[in-house]
């Protein structure tokens, strides 16, 4: 199964702007897919648009085989909730809440077994090279670090869908570097679809496929 | 399945919750702070209330005797003692006790002497009936005796007599030798009364053929019921315990709801703080939110999470206020008496009566307070769109968007439209109804305000950048001004309207005390004291030019209100009397009997300038109503009647009031000296200013609760500005890093700050003062004349209109600077780069 | 003679000088004595009888109203004074209850409420009321709470005059005496209602009447008395004054035969022996409700076993503030009549 299936998307914003039409893409499980294009072009109203957070004037999008277009905004934050991940370019870390808590915060709002929330946010921050971070705060942590917490949060659930907002916009490329192979690394042995917005070489680099958002839909990139 | 997601995530929103009680304990503790102030004060003031008119109730069970049903005397003057054989053999009556009831004094001692048929009591009130001392020296006592005297166990510590001895009894204007025969063990303790033969209170104190109560015992209610309205005739009336009650409530329960009203003013700005403080808080963790929304948190997670908050907030704080609550009306009982200096339970002693039902309530409003004060932001944040609140670095800004006007309009004009209708059951519900709605269209229309008082500003030169700066910020965010300053603008504009009423019902008063009181002297004896004799030796006393007399009676019109006051006093001519002070009058035709009523007595009973009304003196006759005059001192209402008139009808002429003036020539210190030395002690002479300063204390001395009320809630508002203002401007250091990029002092900083919050203060100010000068006006026109019947004049407070706006501006600026040097101390660099 | 209550409010008067001394040699003169005395302390009207509705079962009843002068006020121009105070009590005895159901009222005199008149009976006290009427009959009519009575009571044989004419002695001072005739064998019909149920009643009843100002020797604790109408037509009434501390202070009584001719009994000819007592629960009273009577009579001693129609007639009258005594129904071999027992709960005041 596809784990995103787009066809035929179409977006305007304000009166008349038209971001793109005839937008399709495909993303199956394992596959880590990169989304480049101007300014303005709506890369990130794509996004949102995956996430159930915007509506699409025409087409359909299907997580998972499921199409977001009838579902009604209970549904589809349940489905957020449960089915995909968010990595953010501000690392989106609340706090007030420790990084373990942070990271279980997807858990804890599916389930309110605090114990096993805290378990699952160990092994992943464990995973992103944290584990002995769980009870620091945010203010303790540096922007690589922070941005490293926020793809444990985006994976703690086990979504099926990972997207993210120029993760690396806000690090230096060295760090940038790191965060990416993690974010690569996680996304091939959970066996997730990951769509990544970015303007960065070097995150095209770590991607299977690299597409062009123009008004006209994607366009693929060296292949 | 929503509610199973929204319970599902109950860890997350326990987490949500928790992490800001942790990351701002001082905020939510200064917000449940705010709500215990406004249920303490709401719920001390009640129980006081409670607690004085449970001891008026109980006072008036004692003296009655716990009767089925009583018909009383609507004067003192009692009834024809014939109708106690109609009364005794009417249908559904079981039995009728009859009782002679006399003000007595035994020295300096007052009790309450009631003659008494000890067989009819006893089957009747038992609680009436005397116990006789089994003691060996008093053997051979009579119940019979016309005697014996039988004293409650508070009259009897009062008078200091010893059952056995003898004791000497003024009453009526008799002193008669009664022989203490024993006591009433079943009168309460607290209330001094006396029993004695009725035969014998009837021909020792000059009551024959006069009944002023019969005590009934009842087999059929509705008979009886039905039989004594016919039975009774223009002198008494049927009442029961509950009545008496009813008319000592009635005579009070304007004042009591009003200040129930005020402490409630105080529990609503608690509700406001709540709602700056939760704004606030809400809109500095909209991108939180908005983040949670993302990770798949429904809406209405993000309002249970405030609402949880409000919750907690709102059972702390009211838990809180209880308890302090019922602290403080043990106080207040100490301290100012059961009536809160209102003068409403004169002796007697309350004790507070914890009100489960009434706690209960309390509890509830501040919760609601709390909720309501939560619940409202949130909304609002949870409506945000969570993927463009996590893409804007803060709440944005568009100095453009209009500003609603109309919902506050719609208020304003709801409030005005309710201020018109009548009262309910003697309450000024739609009056307070009419505050709610005003006060509410008043905070909603503040943006509104904002907008208008700043735009000609816009285009000016203002010299400083920071001014420029303070300028647009107020005028662009005129939301977040009005969330600072609802708080501050409800209790200013009730402070102010509270001393608008004041004020203009103190100079009321002060200038109507000068109008009626333009008598040299005025003497005052008990009731009846003074005989024509002694009214003969009064008006010889040399230097005396005139001395008018007067009766005052209490006259029952209707059996559940308080009686009127009737006085009998010489008027000079039928269009009135330079002392009366006349509001309308009507011609009075010959052949007719004119009465002049006061306002409170016209308000009462629907009286109006030449209509006729029937009084129930010297039978039932009919009397034309020649003028309403002011009357300040009779809340019950009062009907003047000449003198002339008053002996031809009743043929009683006694009086117990004069108002003397002095001869040319005469000195009147003198005259009152000499005067004073012709009459018996116990009678008070005394001059027009002691009465005016007796009468003004007497004023000040039942509005100082309220002062205390508004400075509370003037004080709880301030907290509220202060707070809100140091949250909002912390809020907006990462702005403050910017300008110091840009090149900005931290002197121009803090100026930009000083400038804002004065005009912030300024812009509460004005409007509070003028959505209280508004208020006043209700409360002058609508609430007195409704819960109290009287009107006035509106005299303005311009000393605190004045005071308060400069203590409002200052404490808004000194507020802004000394947040702002906190926001801008931190590094300019840092908070640029700052995540959240 | 009975009499019981007044105790009540007159309880500590003393014997002051103005009421009228009791002395021999009167002449009972009729209607008027059946009128109010009312110079005298203390007065009564005093019926007592058996009653039997349709269904046969018997009842009996007591109707009494009082006439006291407390001599208070005298002077006093109220309308209130207390000249004269009237009480009244009622009691019915119905042995398939078990206990005695009564009424009592009291007022003083005045207003038309309360009053008892003189020249013929009429005695009325809050719309109670015993009178004779026109056609000789007497009339009662009593409610209360639990029952009322509509009664009209006819003469068969004349006035019974107790004592020497109606001088009848109580104690060793010739003053402590008073004026005493009964009324044997009154013929009862009337109405008995209970729980809002009237019924018609038949019976034969007794009417005492008695006036004086100082009855009881103050060393006295209480008395017996009894009234029975024999069923030959013959009547007896006895009693004892019992002394404070034990021993009898003064007996008498009298006996019609059934031709009219009366037998004085003097003290030593009356002998009350009491054959069984029950305990009342409510008061702790012990009372000789079963007793021995024996008179002598010019023919020999003759013994009249009374017995109780049930123990408990107790009338307990002390919520209204009037005393406790036992006044109950009683037979006899040869006749029905009542036995009163007074000064068993406390010594009595009169």
């Amino acid at each position: 199964m596809r784990a995103i299936e787009t066809c035929g998307l179409a977006k305007t914003v304000g009166i008349d702007r038209e971001l793109f039409t005839g937008l399709s893409l495909t993303v199956t499980p394992g596959e880590l897919v990169a989304i480049t294009g101007e300014s303005g072009v709506g890369k990130s109203t794509l996004l949102n648009m995956l996430a159930g957070l915007d509506d699409a004037d025409a087409g359909e999008i299907r997580i998972e085989g499921v199409a977001l277009g009838p579902l009604n905004d209970e549904t589809r934050t349940k489905l957020r909730r449960e089915r995909i991940g968010f990595v953010f370019q501000a690392f989106h870390i609340l706090p007030y809440l420790t990084l373990e808590q942070n990271v279980a915060l997807p858990l804890a709002l599916i389930s309110p077994d605090s114990a096993a929330a805290k378990a699952q946010a160990g092994v992943v921050l464990a995973e992103v090279g944290l584990g002995d971070r769980g009870r620091d705060y945010a203010r303790d942590l540096s922007g690589g670090e922070l941005q490293r917490v926020a793809i444990a949060r985006a994976l703690v659930h086990r979504p099926a869908v990972i997207l993210a907002d120029e993760p690396t916009g806000n690090l230096d490329p060295e760090t940038a570097g790191r965060v990416l192979d993690l974010l690569a690394r996680a996304v091939k042995s959970r066996g997730a679809a990951a769509v990544i917005v970015t303007h960065s070489a070097a995150t095209a680099a770590v991607a299977d496929r690299v597409l062009m958002l123009t008004a006209r839909g994607l366009t693929p990139i060296d292949g | 399945m929503a509610e199973a997601g929204l319970l599902r995530s109950r860890l997350a929103l326990a987490w949500l919750v928790a992490g800001e009680w942790r990351w701002h304990p001082g905020r939510f503790a200064a917000t449940a702070v705010a709500i215990a102030v406004g249920v303490a004060l709401g719920f001390a003031v009640h129980l006081v209330n409670g607690s004085a008119l449970a001891s008026f109730e109980q006072a008036v069970t004692g003296v009655n005797g716990a009767a089925d049903l009583q018909v009383r005397a609507r004067s003192p003057l009692g009834f024809d003692e014939r109708l106690y054989p109609r009364v005794a053999t009417a249908p559904g009556v079981a039995d009728a006790s009859p009782v002679v009831r006399l003000s007595a004094k035994a020295g300096r001692a007052r009790f309450e002497l009631l003659g008494l048929d000890v067989i009819r009591a006893a089957a009747v009130t038992p609680s009436l009936v005397g116990a006789r001392s089994s003691g060996p020296d008093t053997g051979s006592d009579d119940v019979f005796a016309g005697d014996a005297l039988f004293l409650s166990r508070t009259a009897l510590a009062a008078t200091g007599a010893r059952v056995g001895e003898r004791l000497r009894v003024l009453a009526n204007r008799r002193a008669v030798s009664l022989l203490v025969a024993g006591t009433l063990p079943g009168v309460p303790d607290g209330q001094a009364i006396g029993a004695m033969d009725i035969a014998g209170a009837q021909w020792s104190f000059g009551k024959l053929g006069r009944l002023d109560r019969l005590d009934l015992k009842l087999d059929d209610r509705t008979a009886a019921d039905t039989a004594l309205v016919r039975l009774l005739g223009a002198e008494a009336v049927v009442a029961t315990g509950e009545t008496e009650a009813r008319q000592g409530d009635a005579l009070s329960r304007a004042y009591r709801v009003n200040l129930d009203m005020l402490a409630l003013v105080a529990l609503l700005t608690g509700g406001f703080l709540v709602f700056s403080a939760q704004s606030l808080s809400v809109t500095r963790r909209l991108r939180a939110f908005a983040l949670v929304r993302t990770l798949g948190l429904p809406k209405r997670g993000i309002i249970a999470a405030v609402a949880l908050e409000g919750a907690i907030i709102g059972v702390v704080g009211a838990a809180i206020g209880l308890a302090v609550g019922y602290t403080m009306a043990v106080a207040a009982l100490r301290l100012f008496g059961g009536d809160l200096g209102g003068g409403y339970f004169a002796g007697g002693t309350a004790r507070v009566v914890f009100q489960p039902l009434a706690a209960g309530a309390f509890f509830a409003l501040g919760l609601a307070a709390a909720l309501l004060g939560s619940i409202l932001p949130a909304r609002a944040a949870a409506r945000a769109a969570p993927a463009a609140a996590l893409k804007n670095a803060g709440d944005v800004l568009d100095p453009r968007a209009p500003v609603p006007w109309r919902p506050a309009l719609l208020l304003l004009l709801g409030g005005g439209v309710a201020a018109l209708l009548p009262a309910i059951n003697g309450l000024p519900v739609f009056g307070f109804t009419a505050m709610a709605l005003l006060l509410a269209g008043g905070v909603v229309g503040v943006p509104w305000l904002v907008r208008r008082l700043l735009s000609p500003w816009q285009d000016r030169d203002l010299g400083t950048a920071p001014r420029l700066l303070a300028l647009r910020h107020v005028h662009g965010a005129p939301g977040q001004a009005a969330i600072a300053l609802c708080g501050i603008v409800a209790s200013t504009a009730l402070m102010i309207a509270m001393a608008t009423m004041v004020t203009s019902f103190r100079g009321a008063v002060d200038s109507w005390l000068g109008q009626v009181l333009s008598a040299d002297l005025y003497m005052r004896a008990d009731g009846g004291d003074l005989d024509p004799a002694a009214q003969q030796r009064i008006a010889a006393t040399p230097g005396i030019a005139r001395a008018a007399f007067s009766r005052q009676l209490p006259l029952t019109i209707v059996p559940d209100r308080p009686p009127v006051i009737l006085i009998a006093r010489p008027v000079s001519s039928n269009a009135g009397d330079p002392s009366l002070v006349l509001l309308d009058k009507a011609p009075v035709p010959a052949r007719t009997t004119p009465v002049w009523v006061s306002e409170p007595a016209a308000w009462l009973y629907g009286w109006s300038p030449g209509s006729d009304v029937a009084l129930p003196i010297g039978g039932s006759r009919r009397f034309r109503v020649a003028g309403i005059w002011r009357d300040y001192a009779r809340q019950q209402g009062a009907i003047v009647i000449r003198d002339l008139d008053y002996a031809r009808l009743t043929g009683d002429k006694l009086r117990d009031e004069a108002a003397i003036t002095v001869a040319p020539g005469f000195q009147t210190d003198v005259v009152r000296r000499s005067l004073m030395a012709r009459l018996p002690p116990g009678v008070a002479v005394t001059e027009p200013a002691t009465l005016r300063r007796f009468a003004l204390r007497l004023f000040d001395r039942s509005f100082a609760i309220t002062y205390v009320l508004e400075a509370v809630a003037i004080l709880v508002g301030l907290a509220g500005v202060a707070a809100t203002m140091s949250a909002q401007t912390i809020a907006r250091s990462k702005e403050f890093g910017m300008l110091r990029h840009l090149g900005l002092t931290r002197r121009q900083i803090t100026e930009m700050l000083a400038t804002e919050g004065a005009l912030l203060g300024l812009i509460g100010a004005v409007a509070g003062v003028a959505l209280g000068a508004l208020l006043g006006q209700v409360l002058i026109h609508v609430i007195n004349p409704q819960s109290f019947n009287w009107t006035m004049a509106t005299r303005w407070p311009f000393g605190t209109m004045v005071g308060v706006t400069a203590a409002l501006v200052g404490a808004a600026t000194m507020t802004a600077m000394l947040a702002g040097r906190r926001a801008t101390a931190s590094d300019a660099v840092a908070a640029v780069r700052e995540d959240w | 003679m009975r009499a019981v209550l007044a105790a009540v409010a007159v309880a500590g008067i003393a014997a002051a000088p103005p009421y009228p001394v009791v002395r021999p040699g009167i002449r009972l003169s009729f209607p008027v004595d059946h009128g109010a005395h009312p110079a005298f302390r203390t007065e009564w009207w005093y019926v007592t009888g058996w009653l039997k509705g349709a269904d046969g079962r018997d009842v009996g009843f007591q109707v009494t109203f009082f006439r006291v002068n407390p001599h208070a006020g005298a002077n006093n121009p109220s309308r209130f004074a207390p000249h004269q105070v009237i009480f009244a009590h009622a009691a019915l005895s119905d042995p398939a209850l078990g206990r005695i159901l009564h009424a009592e009222r009291a007022a003083r005199t005045g207003f038309g409420l309360a009053g008892a008149a003189t020249g013929t009976a009429a005695v009325g006290l809050n719309g109670w009321t015993f009178r004779r009427l026109s056609d000789g009959r007497f009339a009662s009519r009593v409610s209360g709470r639990e029952f009322s009575l509509d009664l009209r009571f006819r003469p068969t044989q004349p006035p019974l005059a107790q004592g020497e004419n109606g001088y009848s002695r109580k104690g060793p001072k010739p003053e402590q005496a008073s004026y005493y005739y009964s009324v044997p064998h009154l013929s009862v019909a009337g109405t008995v209602a209970r729980a809002g149920k009237a019924e018609r009643m038949t019976g034969e009843a007794w009417l005492d009447r008695e006036w004086s100002s100082d009855y009881l020797a103050p060393d006295a604790s209480g008395w017996d008395w009894t009234g029975l109408n024999l069923d030959d037509g013959g009547a007896l009434m006895a009693f004892r004054i019992r002394r404070k501390g034990g021993g009898v202070l003064w007996a008498g009584g009298s006996y019609r035969r059934p031709d009219g001719q009366v037998i004085r009994l003097a003290p030593g000819d009356v002998t009350f022996t009491p054959k069984a007592t029950w305990r009342s629960a409510r008061t702790g009273a012990l009372y000789p409700v079963a007793q021995m009577l024996s008179v002598r009579l010019p023919g020999g001693v003759r013994r009249f076993p009374l017995q109780p129609m049930f123990s408990d007639q107790e009338v307990d009258a002390r919520a209204a503030g009037q005393p406790v005594y036992w006044e109950g129904a009683v037979r006899t071999i040869t006749g029905r009549g009542y036995l009163e027992l007074t000064g068993y709960a406390a010594d009595l005041k009169l």
